[in-house]
């Protein structure tokens, strides 16, 4: 697989004041760079430096940032962050009693103390940067070129590599904790690799939080390779503080016959983007992506999706439900793609947004690309408030407004909150969901 | 055969009103300039205002870029070798009647359709024939003008009422809002003027011809229709060119303004030249049409067919302003061969209560491209507003490509928006259920067809409903197999 660097902005343009004050700041946060890491890594982290300098960050007038203002991110000066350590009882509010392995990332740091890989099953292998060796699938993904991507690649700290050996399933989930954690701003790159080979299995549950910290960046890239006929679950928590900032890929190969499944909740930051970027390369693909967005006060939290077919007899569902409340602005792009070669695909993508207050904003594009033609594919969008009759219902069976609301709300977010696999995380989100927007 | 090959040697049938009419025309040199844009001014006659409102158009065009997010790929237009004025070559004199209206031209329009002696006309249809860059005639006008509905050229309407085209001309569209805009604002030749006063209800269709005839030339029309309180009109456009193999530009802007419990529906049959199998010639489409729903209870729909155009990049917009206002938007696209189309609708919710229904259906054939792009926007004062939107997309044959960008943004909670898209393509099995029942391929093709987009049909005026169910199956024969 080679990385190419699209060359969509042909035009030259005069750089404006703001061009300017981009590129400024981006040159100010690769001078903070001090990547150390094995000589193999050289390579790919010079090649990353080399795309973001020469895309340059994005602003409202890129059409993949239309809707999400960047320049609160730009405004504010990150330092990297350091080592820190913290305690078991620091972070009791986040461990999961079901989820007996468990890594934890302080600042983008492996944090061994607050850690629990001692129970490894049979066929499941755990690395860091320190003991992995050279990675051949690091930062081969599609869709590398990205600026925040290659930014990550350019700068991460550690890596935490998983992989499935042949034919293994790997029963009990494994937790992935990437916590920030200090008074000062500082910007984290955590970075994943997790490789499911031939006809495993396996359960992710990948969070992001905050410790003490109020004001900082994350910038998270985790690549899931997913071999043949085997079955990746996978779910991403981002409850990062409310002042912060998170910008995440999540990009993922399918070989054929393959699994995955991603579960994607956005409860945090002031500023936050996902992109799942899904790319089936074999055939007889099965791809569910669900994803739950929660916005209250002045949050604007965007998620922009990509599953781009490559070959035939594929199915895909997707289920985007956004919660906006106060003045807060959610944005969904979900794009699916299905090039000639994908015949015989059963794609469907439904976005589905609730509005609490007359203050809050959805932008919402399901996008179909399609060139195949012996497919069914569709896409379909709501927006709306509460049903009052729905609320009416519930009232007349002697629930007060409040609650009958709060019921309603529950409902809707329990459809994806669901799908997690520990109960005790699941009662935690819902009862998270429901205090932001009481 | 199999089922696609039938589905395909049903769509590519010769384009009938490709041929060239024979007249003596007046054309200005080519390119684009002050110069010129004062020239056109001066061979209209105009007054003041027009050539300040042309001139500044021209100024913004000129810091203008042309805009590249369109799902469509063409050869960088050279603005420099498109003429810009084209006119048969007459007296000075507009017509009085249509006696003194060049045989030629009548001929052409009679081959076209489009009969405009007093004999032959349709009975019930006043239509407004546009050359190249002129209005040659327009019938009915006594009549109408006896219920006070003025529709003429809009080079009359400027010399006749320039107070109202003053008043309205880039009220809904202005000239910066968009490079082609800005350009035909800056270069227009003609176009029609309807105004319907207030409480009538217009008693007969209003019609608009359009025909592309010099080779080379650019046509570039603007239509305005003002629809007064509690007044109706029904409108149609249009439109054909010659088969040349270069491309020609047809940059229009339509605006239309409807004020307190006006209805205005305006329907547009577009069968340009669209070029050859190879995508050779054609005609780029790229029109700018917008609805300015300004009174209370005032309504708006867009109907279009479009078949032609090598490129179509167009949308029919609604801004809601009024309380209660309905936008409305119904639509089939069909693009054969090497056609590409992005085209789908706007539609701004400001005021409160406001409606909004999107019908959108896209049929791509052969090697081309169709797209569906569309925006509902709910403003922060849309209280109570309702979007429903479906686009239905059907794929013959395996190269074709059918996409979707339906943007929605909603700033108000009690609004409801729904949107729903699904693409699918002629089956086998349905094929071979008509069959069965001893209905050729190529009769249940187009009877699948023309089932798929009954909903936009339905909404065409009675004649037209019929001749577009027919333009459909033509265009489509031979592409089904």
């Amino acid at each position: 697989m080679t990385l190419h660097v699209a060359s969509t902005d042909t035009v030259e343009k005069p750089m404006s004041g703001a061009d300017q004050d981009r590129q400024a700041y981006l040159a100010k946060l690769l001078a903070q760079r001090s990547p150390d890491g094995p000589s193999w890594l050289g390579k790919i982290r010079d090649r990353a430096l080399s795309i973001v300098q020469e895309r340059g960050l994005p602003s409202n007038r890129d059409e993949d940032w239309r809707f999400t203002d960047l320049s609160g991110l730009y405004k504010t000066t990150f330092a990297p962050a350091a080592q820190a350590s913290l305690h078991l009882q620091d972070i009791e509010s986040l461990i999961l009693a079901d989820a007996p392995l468990r890594l934890v990332f302080v600042n983008g740091f492996y944090a061994p103390a607050l850690s629990a890989v001692d129970h490894r099953p049979v066929g499941l292998s755990i690395h860091t940067l320190v003991d992995a060796a050279p990675l051949a699938q690091l930062g081969q993904q599609q869709g590398m070129t990205e600026v925040f991507t290659a930014l990550n690649t350019a700068n991460f700290e550690d890596v935490v590599v998983i992989q499935v050996a042949k034919h293994q399933i790997i029963e009990t989930p494994i937790h992935l904790l990437f916590l920030t954690t200090g008074e000062e701003p500082t910007v984290t790159y955590p970075r994943g690799l997790i490789v499911a080979e031939d006809h495993s299995a396996v359960t992710l549950i990948e969070e992001y939080a905050a410790v003490g910290a109020d004001t900082y960046f994350t910038n998270a890239v985790t690549e899931v390779w997913v071999g043949q006929n085997a079955q990746v679950h996978h779910h991403r928590i981002q409850r990062e503080a409310k002042t912060a900032f998170h910008i995440g890929k999540t990009a993922v190969s399918q070989d054929r016959d393959s699994c995955y499944s991603l579960t994607s909740l956005s409860l945090g930051g002031q500023m936050s983007r996902h992109n799942p970027l899904v790319i089936p390369t074999g055939e007889q693909t099965d791809t569910r992506l669900q994803g739950l967005t929660l916005a209250v006060d002045q949050q604007v939290a965007d998620t922009h999706s990509d599953l781009s077919f490559t070959g035939p007899h594929c199915t895909a569902q997707q289920l985007h439900k956004c919660i906006v409340d106060d003045r807060a602005r959610a944005v969904f792009n979900g794009k699916i793609f299905v090039p000639k070669l994908a015949q015989q695909t059963n794609a469907s993508q439904l976005s589905r947004n609730l509005l609490l207050s007359t203050k809050a904003r959805v932008d919402t594009k399901p996008q179909l690309e399609i060139i195949a033609d012996d497919v069914k594919c569709a896409h379909g969008a709501t927006v709306s408030q509460l049903d009052d009759e729905e609320v009416f219902y519930l009232q007349s069976r002697g629930l007060d407004r409040d609650s009958a609301c709060d019921l309603l709300v529950e409902g809707f977010a329990a459809e994806i909150i669901e799908q997690l696999p520990i109960a005790q995380q699941r009662q935690r989100l819902l009862d998270a969901v429901l205090s932001e927007i009481r | 055969m199999t089922a696609t090959a039938t589905v395909e040697n049903l769509v590519n049938q010769p384009y009938k009103y490709g041929f060239v009419t024979d007249i003596e025309v007046e054309t200005i040199p080519k390119g684009l300039s002050e110069d010129v844009v004062r020239l056109i001014s001066a061979k209209k006659n105009e007054p003041e205002f027009m050539l300040d409102f042309r001139l500044k158009a021209y100024r913004q065009w000129l810091k203008m870029s042309e805009p590249n997010w369109p799902h469509v790929n063409y050869p960088a237009i050279d603005y420099q070798d498109i003429t810009y004025y084209s006119a048969p070559k007459a007296p000075a004199e507009k017509k009085q009647s249509l006696d003194e209206v060049d045989p030629i031209l009548l001929e052409t329009f009679e081959k076209l359709g489009i009969p405009l002696s007093e004999q032959k006309r349709l009975s019930n249809v006043a239509v407004d024939a546009v050359f190249d860059s002129v209005s040659v005639a327009t019938t009915f006008r006594k009549d109408l003008a006896k219920v006070g509905v003025i529709f003429c050229s809009i080079s009359e309407a400027l010399h006749d009422y320039p107070e109202l085209v003053e008043k309205y001309l880039g009220s809904v569209v202005p000239i910066n809002d968009n490079f082609f805009s800005a350009l035909n604002a800056a270069v227009f030749s003609d176009g029609s003027f309807v105004y319907i006063p207030k409480g009538v209800k217009c008693p007969m269709e209003l019609s608009t011809y359009f025909r592309i005839n010099t080779e080379g030339a650019g046509q570039f029309e603007r239509t305005l229709i003002i629809a007064e309180e509690g007044s109706q009109v029904s409108y149609l456009e249009g439109c054909t060119a010659p088969m040349f193999d270069t491309n020609q530009l047809h940059a229009a802007v339509v605006e239309l303004v409807a004020l307190d419990n006006a209805d205005i529906k305006y329907s547009t049959v577009q069968n340009w030249f669209a070029g050859d199998e190879n995508g050779k010639g054609g005609i780029y489409n790229f029109v700018t049409k917008r609805g300015l729903c300004a009174g209370k209870n005032s309504k708006i729909s867009w109907t279009q067919v479009e078949t032609g155009s090598a490129i179509t990049w167009k949308y029919p917009s609604c801004v809601l302003v009024g309380d209660n206002s309905i936008g409305e938007f119904y639509s089939v696209a069909l693009t054969n061969n090497m056609q590409q189309a992005d085209t789908g609708t706007k539609m701004i919710h400001v005021g409160k209560n406001t409606r909004s229904t999107i019908i959108s259906k896209g049929i791509s054939a052969g090697r081309s491209q169709n797209s569906y792009r569309g925006l509902v926007r709910m403003g922060p004062k849309a209280d109570g507003s309702r979007n429903y939107s479906q686009c239905d997309s059907m794929l013959i044959g395996s190269n074709a490509e059918a996409n979707t960008f339906p943007y929605i943004q909603v700033q108000n909670n009690s609004t409801k928006v729904e949107h729903e898209a699904s693409t699918s393509k002629i089956g086998e099995e349905q094929l071979f259920y008509f069959a069965q029942r001893g209905i050729s391929t190529e009769d249940a093709v187009s009877m699948m067809i023309s089932g798929f987009c009954k909903d936009v049909f339905n909404q065409l005026p009675m004649e037209f409903a019929v001749e577009a169910d027919r333009l459909l199956s033509l265009k489509l024969e031979g592409s089904v197999g």
